[in-house]
């Protein structure tokens, strides 16, 4: 697999058009329905991958794109979903600094 | 296939608009004739939930299980609690800051929102309109012509009744003069027999004239002057005797 190409499991026989959020390889048990105890193999299970790791980002990029800005009369949900993410980013990349404003010695 | 008596009857014509339909209904997914679609296309979806303008619903709905509809809230409410009370979320300058403009934010969305997603909707309604155009007048234009078709089929019945009404007519008229001819037959052939019957009569009256006179002429001829001087006293005698005594 390339740089640009499609999956190596993506068949447009099988599965038809390209979609960028579906993950086409083999299906693990999704993560919400794991249990506590069976976590570390999950874990271990992961494709740890640099390359596999941008992947699963951009399918999560594509699928937050279908649910909240693809669709056709979305509203202004990704908008403020974008500017509360980077609130929150920058907040965390600042929180070094900003912790020298606290007003409260004890807590 | 393709004769006269099936174009006029409409039979391929029917047959073709079966044919256009099985053709269309082919669906645009992957299909294996023994196993039904192998994948489907994808659909564009509908945006999903969410609350207070930007939270996805999922993430109230997965405490509703555990803690009913306020347990979400109550864990946000908590949470910043803690931060702040913390000062894990220090309250710094730009805090008041975000505040005021969220306040902006909130006062513009909820009175010029509803202005402008109407808007934005009018032009999406109007971009896909656009875009669909060619294929609603198609289609308009093929129901059309159906409809024409039909028209036409059921014009063609129309003519076959018209043609029986025409043959009814056409077997009256020639009835009628068959009738007429008959007629005309019976006419001429009384009119020759009247003749004969009445050249018969009158050679009859003539043969019996011509009869009577001869033998009146014979008889004439046969009386002697005597007979007829008898004749005349006879007459006379008789005369006499009619008249009446006195």
């Amino acid at each position: 697999m390339g740089f640009g190409d499609y999956p190596a499991e993506y068949d447009p026989k099988v599965h038809g058009p390209y979609d960028p959020a579906r993950f086409y390889g083999k299906a693990d048990t999704p993560l919400a329905q794991v249990k506590l105890g069976e976590l570390g193999g999950w874990l271990a299970r992961r494709n740890k991958h640099p390359q596999a790791i941008a992947g699963a980002i951009s399918r999560a990029y594509w699928r937050w794109q279908h649910k909240y800005v693809q669709p056709k009369r979305s509203g202004i949900a990704p908008f403020l979903q974008v500017v509360t993410a980077s609130m929150v980013f920058f907040y965390v990349i600042n929180s070094q600094k900003l912790s020298r404003h606290k007003n409260y010695k004890y807590h | 296939m393709l004769s006269r008596a099936a174009i006029l009857s409409g039979q391929n014509s029917r047959a073709l608009v079966a044919y256009a339909s099985r053709a269309s209904s082919a669906t645009a997914s992957g299909q294996d004739s023994s196993k039904g679609p192998l994948w489907q296309r994808p659909v564009r979806q509908e945006p999903g939930k969410v609350r207070m303008g930007f939270i996805p619903d999922e993430w109230f709905t997965f405490f509703y299980k555990k803690t009913g509809v306020t347990g979400p809230y109550t864990f946000g409410f908590t949470l910043s609690t803690y931060l702040i009370s913390k000062e894990i979320y220090v309250m710094e300058h730009e805090f008041y800051n975000g505040l005021s403009l969220a306040i902006m934010w909130i006062a513009g969305i909820k009175l010029l929102g509803p202005k402008l997603a109407k808007a934005l909707d009018k032009e999406i309604d109007n971009y896909e309109a656009e875009w669909n155009e060619s294929r609603v007048q198609d289609k308009e234009t093929l129901q059309n012509a159906i409809e024409d078709e039909k028209k036409n089929q059921w014009r063609m019945e129309g003519q076959t009744m018209l043609v029986q009404a025409k043959r009814e007519n056409v077997a009256l008229q020639l009835e009628a003069a068959y009738r007429e001819r008959l007629l005309e037959a019976y006419t001429q052939v009384k009119k020759r027999l009247d003749y004969q019957v009445e050249k018969q009569n009158i050679e009859r009256r003539i043969a019996q004239k011509n009869l009577v006179d001869w033998v009146v002429r014979k008889v004439k001829a046969s009386i002697t002057p005597d007979q007829e001087k008898q004749n005349i006293d006879n007459c006379i005698a008789t005369l006499g005797n009619l008249i009446p005594k006195v």
